[in-house]
């Protein structure tokens, strides 16, 4: 651990200096680009600990970096891979990932088709979520993309059919059909939350299926989509306690996605909305852990947003955050929602280097068995119902 | 009730004509291999924004943009309908997942015409009073 911890601080602390050229260079007369990003955060919060991070003291538990190389081997096929690397508390704990590689043809403009270990397209941001340069907030809205579930959708190991139709008058339609096995993520959220429940994660897995419809209209500015993702998901662990097993079987896992975004000028508002409906299938349950059930989850999240870029070195935006765990069960209970209304300042001190600072009034502290924020294990003197927290990012990328 | 639908749908057209007129401070310049000699506005922002690779005779074309100055920044607001940062940010998101490479960006004019006239394919942007020789301009429609 510590000696991953010195490599990183290094290559962070080198970094800088790289930064300021992009790599474009040609290998045996084809174009190769390679881009970069690493991000280091601080969060500081009254009472809850938040994201398996000792927030309540002061944590600098989040990090993350990645690189890519891409070349464009033809006029039509392309190919790239990226890396990626984080840690965030208990979450990611430095283990690299792959986390993309695909070769991409592209027929037409209306038809191409990529394959390999391909980002997934789902809500506005999905593909994009652990770019911190990408966007205005040190942390993504949590009801929607929650750091501790990452990768449960942001990939899949399959492939694309992808194209954009030319509506003329009435705009364009960009589309992606997807469909794959979704990679095993054993440095998330899940792990972690499951480890407090006294079971340990041995594998974790299944497909994914969807598309992806965005609309960009004639209004200049204004893009509005809708996605749908199905997943089949298979847990497998063990009972500490008793070595029993543990496991998990997808009966139902729906999720529809609307969304929206609208720029005027250097104001942008969006707005996204989720809705997932779960029925698994669980052994292992009970004090004994002999027991079996069937239980089934009605999850409603969504998130609006407003950025102003007032110049170039400074954006202002705040966003309204809410996830519902389990639609049917009482709002008002701090266990069944967690609302975070955030508030940030992006300074972007040069082209390559933004520093941003935030603040989260989050209400509700949603347990364990959700993976959002919030674990037991982190908090053993129990969740306050309300937390404040201050987020404060610095990221680089070339 | 009536009257406010129809100052909403005028007001929507005006801002659909708005989004397809046409600066004439700015010439739109490609590589001769380029076999079109006009482009619309539209099929111009596609290009621009990576989601088209050829125009509507079949030549592939790749965009080359300028890093900053007026007729870029002019180009961005009146063809792309974009703000330099949302632009970047826009790339950036297609080259970190795996979906494009980062377009060509020069420093000016003189380095616009001097890369399209060496680069099959590719199309960019300049002032009006700039000259193009070695390039072929596209008329806009």
């Amino acid at each position: 651990m510590k000696t991953r911890t010195i490599i990183l601080g290094a290559v962070l602390s080198a970094l800088p200096g790289l930064l300021h050229a992009q790599f474009d260079f040609k290998l045996d007369g084809l174009p190769v680009q390679i881009h970069s990003f690493a991000s280091q955060g601080f969060a500081y919060s009254n009472d809850n600990n938040f994201l398996t991070m000792k927030t309540s003291s002061g944590s600098f538990a989040m990090t993350d970096a990645g690189a890519n190389i891409s070349s464009q081997i033809t006029d039509k096929f392309r190919v790239g891979a990226q890396f990626y690397i984080r840690n965030v508390g208990a979450i990611g704990n430095w283990e690299p990932q792959l986390d993309w590689a695909s070769g991409d043809y592209r027929f037409k403009d209306w038809f191409g088709i990529r394959a390999g270990k391909v980002k997934t397209a789902l809500g506005l941001y999905n593909d994009t979520q652990d770019m911190e340069f990408l966007q205005t907030w040190a942390l993504m809205p949590q009801s929607t993309y929650p750091v501790d579930l990452r990768g449960n959708t942001i990939a899949h190991v399959g492939g694309d059919i992808y194209g954009n139709i030319s509506m003329k008058k009435a705009g364009s339609l960009a589309y992606t059909v997807y469909g794959g096995q979704r990679p095993s993520d054993m440095q998330g959220g899940i792990t972690f939350g499951l480890l407090g429940a006294g079971i340990r994660l041995d594998s974790y897995g299944g497909t994914a299926m969807g598309a992806d419809l965005r609309w960009n209209a004639p209004l200049k500015g204004l893009m509005a989509g809708a996605s749908y993702i199905d997943l089949n998901v298979s847990e497998k662990g063990t009972r500490l306690s008793n070595n029993l097993p543990y496991t998990v079987d997808t009966n139902k896992d729906h999720t529809p996605v609307f969304y929206a975004e609208y720029s005027i000028g250097n104001l942008r508002l969006d707005g996204e909305y989720r809705r997932e409906i779960q029925v698994v299938d669980k052994t292992g349950l009970g004090k004994t852990g002999t027991g079996v059930g069937t239980t089934g989850l009605d999850e409603r999240s969504g998130f609006l947003s407003a950025a102003y870029r007032v110049s170039k070195w400074l954006e202002l935006g705040t966003y309204h955050s809410r996830f519902y765990p389990n639609w049917p069960l009482i709002h008002s209970v701090p266990a069944n929602h967690l609302f975070d209304q955030a508030v940030t300042a992006r300074f972007d001190l040069t082209s390559y280097l933004d520093l941003k600072v935030e603040g989260h009034f989050l209400d509700g502290a949603v347990g364990t068995n959700y993976y959002h924020g919030f674990y037991s294990i982190g908090n053993p003197q129990g969740l306050q119902s309300m937390t404040n927290m201050l987020v404060i990012r610095m990221g680089f990328h070339m | 009730m009536k009257s406010k639908s129809i100052l909403f749908v005028a007001a929507a057209l005006c801002l659909c004509v708005a989004a397809s007129a046409w600066s004439t401070d700015i010439k739109v310049v490609a590589n001769q291999s380029v076999g079109a000699s006009a482009v619309s506005a539209d099929e111009l922002k596609a290009v621009f924004l990576m989601t088209k690779t050829s125009l509507a005779d079949g030549s592939h074309v790749e965009p080359v943009l300028e890093k900053a100055g007026t007729t870029h920044d002019r180009f961005l607001k009146e063809c792309l309908g974009k703000t330099e940062s949302a632009l970047e940010t826009y790339y950036r998101s297609l080259v970190f997942t795996g979906k494009a490479s980062m377009p060509k960006m020069v420093a000016s004019d003189a380095d616009v015409v001097e890369y399209v006239a060496k680069t099959k394919g590719a199309i960019g942007y300049i002032g009006a009073g700039t000259s193009a020789a070695g390039v072929k301009t596209l008329e806009v429609k």
